[in-house]
């Protein structure tokens, strides 16, 4: 749910990454981190395993600066995408503004995108969300590997409602880029249309146009060039979304790099630098746990893709107790470190 | 419809005054518990406002953090037949973290170290918790005018995610 502080003077937005294990979900928000300027892109913390694989959520809050006075962040989030952490995606899912589904385009995947997408509309109903209603995006990742399936037959399978759809390469940042410029507007349409007053006051009017006037004069004591009309500016942005809307393919650039914490679920205490137990900071080159080479080669070691059994509660305990516990471990070493 | 169903159907909104009034239940929680910080966070994750001394951590990762272990042990509380467990305290070597539940909205964060005791500090809570309360059923009747979004917001929002994620 948006958050607008007007005393913060800041607008809140929860982007969640959704999906099956292993469909980039979490490379999705590492390569963001890396992409957007140091300026804009909060830290990257990771709630994971030894393995790598999230354990209960990343999270990376991004900044657009300041709009009408209001310093307007996205918070992505990404999901555990394991099925055995059904309960986690559904309290991630709280709250969610916009959702990106980031599906592996491989052959063999397609019946654990589907599932995935199934758990999708079930969390979101459960939240209180409708997937018709929500801004979501489908991506299509993994677009270099061999014996993937065809974009028709990925929309045909999963986009029922003629949902924006891009191809990505996660790894090599292509397509990413775009999922999140084209679910971020969408998040920003809702917002106008639900939750914007209509009704214009002189007195709002009158702090709009001497906000306007402020940014403009910053900009120009700042020898920027002067931003285009609102008009034309919109224009370019509605041309750049309809030119996301077709399949594109992203350049890829090199990454600037920068330094991110992954926080390893599930261990007690602290350790240092060298490499024992506890929080990993990692420099300005930061090594890859995933190698790029293609094909990639994923040790699965998920469960079988089946009807899960119903489960009983010590499951849901058990799996309720780990995410805490994790979650309160990343918490302690954030404030106490 | 419960209070949370209703906020979920709009956007939720801290305005200025009530940001103030919060400040005031905190500053005084702070003294009186002798507190270091008071954070207050909704649900969802965003942090709404902070008091006490400055922070070296980042606010951000600890909001999300904290909303996130507050929802896991809501599960847990489910799981045992409860409809959620209103206060988490976890105890480090030199400060202390407890978290309170305000209301359906928001999360009450207060860290403390050893200049005061978990007593001191979950008597005051309380008290702090039952008044935030009140502010916010104060501020879901009160929609103050002067205080809104302008239109043209999300037309220059758009025109500003060209610089931060590319045209």
């Amino acid at each position: 749910m948006v958050q607008i502080n007007f005393a913060r003077r800041e607008v809140n937005c929860k982007i969640v990454y959704y999906g099956p294990g292993l469909s980039g979900k979490t490379t999705n928000l590492e390569m963001v981190h890396q992409k957007v300027p140091a300026d804009r892109c909060g830290k990257l913390t990771s709630i994971a395993t030894e393995g790598d694989r999230t354990l209960f959520f990343d999270f990376m809050p991004i900044s657009i600066g300041k709009v009408a006075g209001m310093d307007t962040k996205f918070q992505l989030y990404t999901v555990p995408g394991q099925t055995f952490y059904e309960s986690t995606r559904r309290l991630v899912l709280q709250g969610a503004d916009g959702v990106v589904f980031v599906a592996d385009s491989q052959k063999d995947k397609m019946e654990e995108n589907t599932e995935s997408f199934e758990n999708l509309k079930r969390n979101l109903r459960e939240n209180g969300l409708n997937i018709e209603e929500i801004p979501l995006v489908l991506q299509y990742n993994k677009r270099d590997l061999p014996d993937i399936m065809d974009v028709d037959a990925l929309n045909k399978a999963l986009n029922t409602h003629g949902w924006k759809h891009f191809e990505a390469v996660a790894v090599a940042g292509e397509g990413i880029m775009q999922t999140l410029k084209a679910v971020s507007e969408m998040v920003l349409e809702n917002l106008n249309s639900r939750h914007e007053k209509t009704r214009r006051t002189p007195k709002t009017t009158r702090i709009y146009a001497q906000k306007v006037a402020q940014e403009a004069a910053g900009r120009a004591v700042a020898g920027e060039p002067a931003e285009a009309p609102a008009e034309a500016e919109m224009e370019l942005v509605a041309a750049s979304s309809r030119a996301a809307n077709v399949v594109a393919r992203e350049t890829a650039h090199a990454p600037v790099r920068r330094p991110t914490e992954r926080i390893q679920g599930g261990q007690a205490g602290r350790r240092d630098i060298a490499g024992t137990a506890g929080v990993r900071t990692y420099g300005p080159h930061r090594p890859r746990t995933r190698p790029i080479t293609r094909p990639r080669i994923i040790a699965r070691n998920d469960t079988p893709v089946t009807a899960p059994a119903k489960k009983s509660s010590a499951f849901w305990i058990t799996a309720a107790v780990i995410g805490g516990a994790a979650a309160l471990v990343g918490l302690a070493l954030l404030l106490f470190a | 419809m419960r209070t949370e169903d209703n906020l979920r159907a709009r956007r939720l909104v801290f305005y200025e005054k009530d940001v103030t009034r919060i400040e005031r239940v905190l500053e005084e929680l702070l003294k009186l518990s002798a507190a270091r910080l008071a954070l207050l966070v909704d649900r969802e994750g965003h942090l709404v406002t902070r008091l006490g001394a400055p922070v070296e951590f980042d606010v951000d990762s600890v909001s999300a953090l904290v909303a996130g272990s507050f929802a896991a042990t809501k599960e847990m509380a489910h799981c045992l037949g409860e409809e959620e467990f209103s206060i988490m305290f976890h105890q480090g070597k030199k400060d202390s973290i407890q978290l309170t539940l305000v209301g359906d909205r928001a999360l009450l964060g207060i860290i403390f170290d050893d200049k005061t005791t978990i007593g001191m500090v979950r008597l005051y809570a309380q008290e702090a918790a039952r008044r935030l309360g009140d502010i916010f059923a104060r501020s879901d009747k009160e929609h103050p005018d002067e205080e809104s979004m302008t239109e043209n917001f999300t037309a220059d929002a758009k025109g500003k995610l060209n610089d931060v994620f590319g045209a």
